[in-house]
Order: structure tokens, then sequence, then C-alpha cells
């Protein structure tokens, strides 16, 4: 019997993905938070975040391909491509992100060849000639779109798309606030199952969720016991057990500087006559992944703020293993924090829920330095 | 082989190893002994440079003739630029420029800037000495750098982090060849507390939009340049650069010409060697267009004589990805063991080798073109076509008889192509073989297993077919 502690979050991502496919709502996969979700939102089409929470064994298939020392999500995004459990994602969108998604766009082409399959460029600046150049790059894409799914993306149905977005993020934004109090009504991995839904489901199922969630956590107590605030600085979690795992030991997570998070992701985008050019100062302008060259201070400074708006007692860094953007990162992010006395804890993972007797291991021993 | 033959291939090699001490000593001599034991305690990794000379012997051992003429002539034409860009450790430091290897030095040189390679002591140092920048692995492994980064920049990280780096004044850089290269600037700029400028190269500049955008970059560049450095732009200084480095290339292309004759009149590190340098280090140099003339000429002799450059020449291949740093010499064995010829290899060939030089506009729009489709942006950031089809082109203009890739364990670019590569060769019946090995770290595989690795290939899929 559901207790109060889950009825909130107790909702089934697959159950409401299947029936928005069963409605012939068509998800549009992609991989990054650089491509623009705005696009994948007209007609019927709605933006579906790649993940391979269905991988149920190794990384074997795509190895061959791929190789060992590439990124696991990479890997494991193939791999399940390859089983076919990924059939349902009618169009596949990349993001020139990194060398392993860069990459995996090339081997998915090569292996699957989806009928509709687009890299998007993405400069690695933020200044103004790099989003008018990324705005371009956007038309590019919307006219793709368009033509292959005989959909007609203007201005209009693209301000009204960009204005469904941000009506979601603010009333998630109203959740995510009340992670910034001194008693939270839920945990970081409940939170993270509602980021997880939001990212994979289109806008209308999402709705009724958020609703439900905002009803119900005036009156819900914390749900689990803990000794100290984390905070996760990472890439891409979609396994809200990995969070579980970090809860399980003492630490609550109420912030997540990660790509599947809600920090900075919930942030809204700016609207004016110009769509594309709304759109591509929004990604580059507020995605804060270290792939970008010229936004290293405002990281250091989101992080900062962070740490004060949610009363961080400690930071779990958390790159996957052969990301080089990250690894290099990290290295620069902990000195930082060191510098100002935060405790910080590098957990180098795999993409895939695992080893969660280490995960323990690491994080008792890091609440216990916290405490000291 | 006569014995009038063999007194002349040592005394090419005498020649040579007596010319390069002599500009070796050239800097002692020009900076005085105080200042030279200054810098030599500063920056230790000139004990290691002072042995380049062991370059000559590398590059000449086993072979004759033209050949080691030519090689010989390659050493001869770094070793002096070596000792001239080490005058810019001591002098006119207010306009030394940090830059990354793949950012071509023309614009610095014509707005009368001094340039620092990042990468060059990476690059040199194992050539030179197999395990002369482990300390540097190390080091920046100890700050924290994952190992599977890259050793390349890894161990310029770790110059950096040692500061044992010239006293520049500011970074140039992009975001080419790889994500490790990339990240490693910012540590850099953290390090060093300077102000530094990165290039944006889009990913696919197969079209008019991102053209314009990095011919614009490198407008706001020397915007910046103007504005952090003493420099100043001189465009007629840098059409003459553009005009030379073109004449170089032209005689670049006729040697390319001459190596497709079976057997090869040159191969290897005459071929590779040369342009790394020249087109990398010091572009728009005469004495780099006299050295290709005067490879060209070698060549076309042996060419008229009917002089292969390995006497017994039986297989023809291409190397893929960087030339392995720390073990150069393994063509030369692999020329004696098995008559296998290095012909042509993915860091020296181009597909903009000319700059048009009519206007500003257009000499930058060359060097953009330059850039972006620079081997390692075009190959290992690039849209995978890139990568197979220059490789398969290669393979048939050349006339070759198989594929080495140097699968250096920190390329994650290239090593997720490895798959659908075995799959191509296997469908077109190209023999492939992926060297395991890390391009500067001859702990990861040693000289013993990338031979073992070659012995097997060879005799278990080439000779065996």
């Amino acid at each position: 019997m559901p207790t109060q502690m889950n009825i909130a979050f107790n909702f089934s991502t697959n159950q409401l993905l299947e029936t928005a496919i069963n409605n012939n709502d068509i998800p549009i996969g992609y991989a990054c938070n650089y491509v623009p979700r705005f696009l994948l939102n007209v007609g019927k089409l709605f933006p579906y975040r790649i993940n391979a929470n269905r991988l149920s064994g190794g990384t074997e298939l795509a190895d061959i391909y791929l190789s060992q020392v590439n990124c696991s999500y990479t890997r494991s995004v193939l791999e399940i491509a390859m089983d076919d459990q990924l059939e349902f994602i009618r169009g596949w969108i990349f993001a020139a992100g990194c060398d392993h998604l860069r990459r995996l766009y090339d081997n998915l082409q090569y292996i699957i060849a989806p009928d509709f399959c687009y890299i998007l460029d993405v400069p690695h600046k933020s200044g103004h000639d790099a989003i008018s150049w990324f705005s371009q790059e956007l038309n590019a894409l919307s006219a793709a779109i368009s033509k292959h799914f005989q959909i007609d993306i203007n201005k209009m149905n693209l301000a009204q798309s960009i204005s469904d977005h941000n009506s979601l993020m603010e009333s998630l934004q109203l959740i995510a606030n009340h992670r910034k109090n001194d008693s939270l009504p839920f945990s970081g991995a409940e939170f993270h199952r509602l980021m997880h839904a939001t990212w994979t489901l289109p806008i209308q199922s999402m709705k009724p969720i958020i609703e439900n969630i905002k009803n119900q956590l005036p009156n819900r107590p914390c749900p689990i016991q803990y000794n100290a605030r984390v905070l996760i600085v990472s890439s891409v979690i979609d396994q809200y057990e990995w969070i579980e795992a970090i809860e399980n030991n003492g630490a609550l997570v109420v912030a997540d500087r990660f790509c599947t998070g809600a920090i900075p992701q919930l942030e809204i985008c700016s609207q004016t006559d110009d769509p594309f050019y709304n759109m591509a100062a929004h990604l580059l302008q507020t995605n804060v992944c270290p792939r970008m060259m010229d936004t290293y201070e405002r990281r250091l400074e989101l992080i900062d703020q962070t740490i004060q708006d949610y009363q961080i007692d400690g930071v779990i860094i958390a790159p996957i293993k052969f990301c080089d953007i990250w690894g290099v990162e990290t290295t620069q992010l902990i000195s930082f924090l060191k510098k100002r006395g935060i405790p910080v804890l590098r957990l180098e993972r795999d993409y895939s829920f695992s080893v969660e007797g280490q995960i323990s291991t690491r994080v008792q021993a890091f609440i216990e330095q916290i405490m000291q | 082989m006569g014995i009038f033959s063999q007194i002349q291939d040592q005394m090419v090699f005498y020649q040579s190893w007596i010319k390069n001490y002599q500009n070796i000593l050239r800097m002692p001599l020009d900076h005085g002994p105080i200042q030279t034991l200054q810098n030599l305690y500063k920056y230790p990794w000139l004990w290691q440079l002072a042995k380049v000379n062991r370059l000559l012997t590398i590059v000449t051992n086993g072979r004759q003739g033209n050949y080691r003429k030519a090689n010989a002539a390659v050493v001869e034409k770094i070793v002096p630029n070596l000792v001239h860009l080490l005058d810019n450790l001591v002098k006119d430091t207010d306009r030394l420029v940090l830059h990354e290897d793949m950012v071509p030095p023309e614009i610095l040189f014509a707005m009368g800037l001094k340039t620092w390679m990042s990468e060059l002591l990476g690059i040199l140092m194992p050539i030179v000495d197999s395990h002369s920048v482990e300390k540097y692995i190390d080091i920046a492994e100890n700050a924290g750098i994952p190992p599977d980064v890259c050793s390349l920049p890894k161990s310029t990280m770790g110059i950096m982090l040692n500061k044992e780096v010239p006293p520049v004044k500011a970074i140039l850089t992009s975001n080419s060849p790889c994500d490790g290269g990339m990240a490693s600037y910012q540590l850099i700029k953290n390090k060093l507390n300077i102000p530094m400028f990165q290039l944006d190269v889009p990913y696919n500049f197969y079209n008019e939009r991102a053209t314009d955008y990095f011919a614009n970059e490198l407008k706001r560049m020397i915007k910046w340049l103007e504005k952090h450095t003493p420099g100043k732009m001189d465009w007629d200084h840098l059409r003459v650069i553009c005009e030379e480095r073109n004449k170089m290339a032209a005689h670049e292309l006729e040697l390319w010409e001459s190596i497709r004759q079976r057997p090869a009149p040159l191969a290897a590190e005459a071929i590779y060697l040369s342009h790394l340098w020249c087109f990398n280090v010091m572009p728009g140099d005469p004495s780099g267009t006299e050295l290709f003339e005067y490879l060209t000429k070698l060549a076309n002799e042996n060419i008229q004589k009917n002089i292969a450059a390995v006497p017994n020449e039986k297989y023809r291949t291409v190397l893929w990805n960087p030339p392995l740093l720390h073990f150069i010499d393994l063509f030369s064995w692999a020329e004696q063991q098995y008559g296998l010829t290095l012909i042509m290899d993915s860091m020296s060939y181009n597909r903009q080798p000319f700059i048009d030089t009519s206007t500003n506009d257009s000499m930058l729009k060359g060097l953009a073109h330059i850039i972006m489709t620079g081997p390692m942006a075009r190959h290992t950031r690039g849209p995978a076509q890139n990568y197979f089809d220059d490789m398969f082109y290669l393979y048939t203009y050349f006339d070759l008889d198989m594929i080495l890739v140097a699968g250096h364990i920190g390329c994650k670019n290239t090593a997720a192509l490895n798959g659908i590569l075995r799959e191509k060769c296997r469908n077109k019946g190209i023999p492939l073989l992926i060297i395991d090995y890390d391009l500067s770290d001859p702990r990861v595989v040693s000289h013993d297993g990338i031979i073992q690795q070659l012995d097997r290939f060879m005799e278990n899929i080439v000779i065996r077919s």
C-alpha cells in the first residue's frame, strides 16, 4: 500500500511514455542539453532525452564499435539501440557537444542508419557572434525537422513552444525551491525521478504529475534522515538509484548541478520576435557544461551561489569515466572548493548504476569528514 | 652497396652531426655562460633538447644514399629553428605568445610576435628521448588529471604545473583537436594567470555559415592580440609569409607525386617529419621551402637512377594518427625487417595546400581553411566521413598495401571509429593493424610490445596472404 511518502512521486514514466506514443505523439530523441527542446515540441513531436535506463547488462556489442575508452553513456545508448530497445524513437538529434557524442552519432548512423538522424553544430563560446552562428544552425535544424516530419515550424508555434516550456519550468521551479528550505518534503532521488520524467515525457503528460506533487507537498515531511546536505556536480545522471545510494548513507541531495538535473536547466528562455536567436542565446548562456571555453568563471560562480542558496555542507563531483572535459574540470573544481574550505568528494563513476557498495564506502567516509 | 657509398653515407652523417652541434653550441655562445646556466636550471628540459642529435642517429639508421641525405637534411632544418625558438626564452619576451599546436603561427609572425608552441616539448622530447616526458605526465596525473586523458596534453600540463614554461605573455588556443586538449588550456590559463584567446573551430566546416564564423574568429583573434600584446597586424608581411608557405606547399605536392612511384624514392621521416616541423612550427620560413625543394630534388634523382629509398621495398603503408612519438625508430626497423615502407601519414596529408593571397580577407579565409581542415581537426574532431574518405583515398592514390593505425590509447575520438574501420577494411580486403600504444608514454606499451604487434600482423596477415 503506498504511503504518504511515495504517493506524490508514484508515477510510471515508462507507462506515460507508452501512453503518449499510443496517442500518436512522436518522440524525438536528443542526447545533449544543447539540443533545443523547444524545436522538438511542435505539432505531435515531443522531446525525449535519450537514456539507457533499459540497459540490463553490459555494453559488449557497443564496445566493439565505440571501444572501452569511451564514455559509458554513449556506449550504453549504442548498446540498447543495437538491441532495438530504442526503436520507438522516430528521430535522433545529437549535438556536437563532445568527442563521445559526435562518435555516437557516427556509429549510430553506420550501424542503424535511422530515418532521421541529425547532428547540430554547437559553438564553444557564448558571445554574440557565437549566438548568431548558432541561431543559423538552429534554423537549419528547424528546416530539416519540418521537411522530414512534414510539420510547419513557424515563428508563432515556436513562440508557443517556448511559452509552454517556460510554464513547465516555472512550475518545476516552485517545487525545486523547496530544496532551499531547512526541511525538504522530498528526497533527492524522488526529485530526480520527477526531473527524469520532465526530460522524457510530453509537456501535457507532466502537467498533472506536477500539479499532484505541488498539492501534496505542504503536508509532506522529509522522507529520509540525513546528516549533511550535498550538491551533486556531474554530467548526465539518469538512474535515480544512484542518488538513492548516496542518500542511503546519510546525505541529502538538495542540489543537482548536472545535465539531467534542475540547476540551471529550469531557467526560462527569454522571448522576442526572433525565437531562433532567443533559443540560441538561452542554450549557450544557460547551460554550464565544461565543454564551453568561455564560461569557466560562470560555472564556478554558479556552484558558489548554489552552495549558499541551498545551504550545502559538501559537494560530490561525479564525472563519468573517460570524459576528458569533466576529468580536467573536476581537478580545477576540487582546487576551487578546497580553497573555500568546502568539503568535496570526487566520485568517478560509470553511467550505469553499479558498485553500490563502493559508493556507500566513499560517501560514508565523506559524510564523516563533513561532520568532523 | 659499395665501399664508396658506405663512406659517403658516413660522411653525410658526420657532416650533419657537426653542423647540428655547431648550431646547438650557438645558444650558450649567444646567451653567455651565466644566462645559459640559469636557463638550464629554470628549464630542465633543455638538457633533453641538447640531445637533439640523437634524432639524426634515429632517422639515418639503416638509410642509404639520397634517403639518408634527405632525413639528415630534415634534422639539419629542425636544429637551427629550435635554437632560434629557444632565443625566445630571453629575448623580446614581452612579445612571446604561447600557442596551441593546432593554431598555425603565420598570423603571429605577421604581427611581429614571438611564438612558443605549448605542445612542442611534448612532441619533440619523446622523439629525442623515449622516456623524457614521463616525469611531466606523472606531475599532471598527481595533480588530479585522469590517467586516461591523452598524454600529449598531460605532458604539456605537467610542464606548466612544474613552472617550466617560458615567460609567455598571452595564450592562443582552440577547441581542437580533442576535448582533453581543449580542456587543458583552462588549467594552463589558471596556472599562468595571463590572458587567453580561444578559437572556436566548427565541427562541420563544409558550409558557408561555419566558414564565415571561423574567418571572423580569426579577425577577433587579431583584434584581441593587438589589445593584449605589443603585436600589430602587418598584412603585407602576412602576404609574404603565406606566399612562402604556398611555395613550400607546391614543392611538397611535387614530393608527394614522386613517392607515388613504386618503389618510393623517399619515405618516412623525409615526408612526415619535414611536414610536421615546417608547416606547423615555422611556416613561411624560406629555409623550409629550400628543404622541400631539396627533398624533391633528391627524390627525382632517385627516380631517374631507379633507386628505391628502401632497397627491398615490398609493402607500402599509410600511418594513421600522429607518429609514434617515443618510438619513431619503428619504421627504420620495419624497413629492414619486412621491406615495409611508410609512404604517407594522416598528419602530413592536407586538403588545403594553398592560400589565396589576393586580399586580406582571402588570406584569412585560406588560413581559416587550413586550421579547420588541419589533419587532427578534420579527422579527430570532424565527421567520421572525413576520416574514412581520406584514408581510403590515400590507400588508392599512393598504391598502398595496408593501413596502420597508431591506436593511441588516449585518443577516444579515433578509438571510437576502430569498429567501423575494421569492418570497412575487411569489406575492402585491406590489411589493417591498429597498434595499441600510448603516444608519449612507453610505460603503457613498450617498444618490444609494439614490435610484437607488428611482427604478428606481418607474419600472420600480410606475408601469409
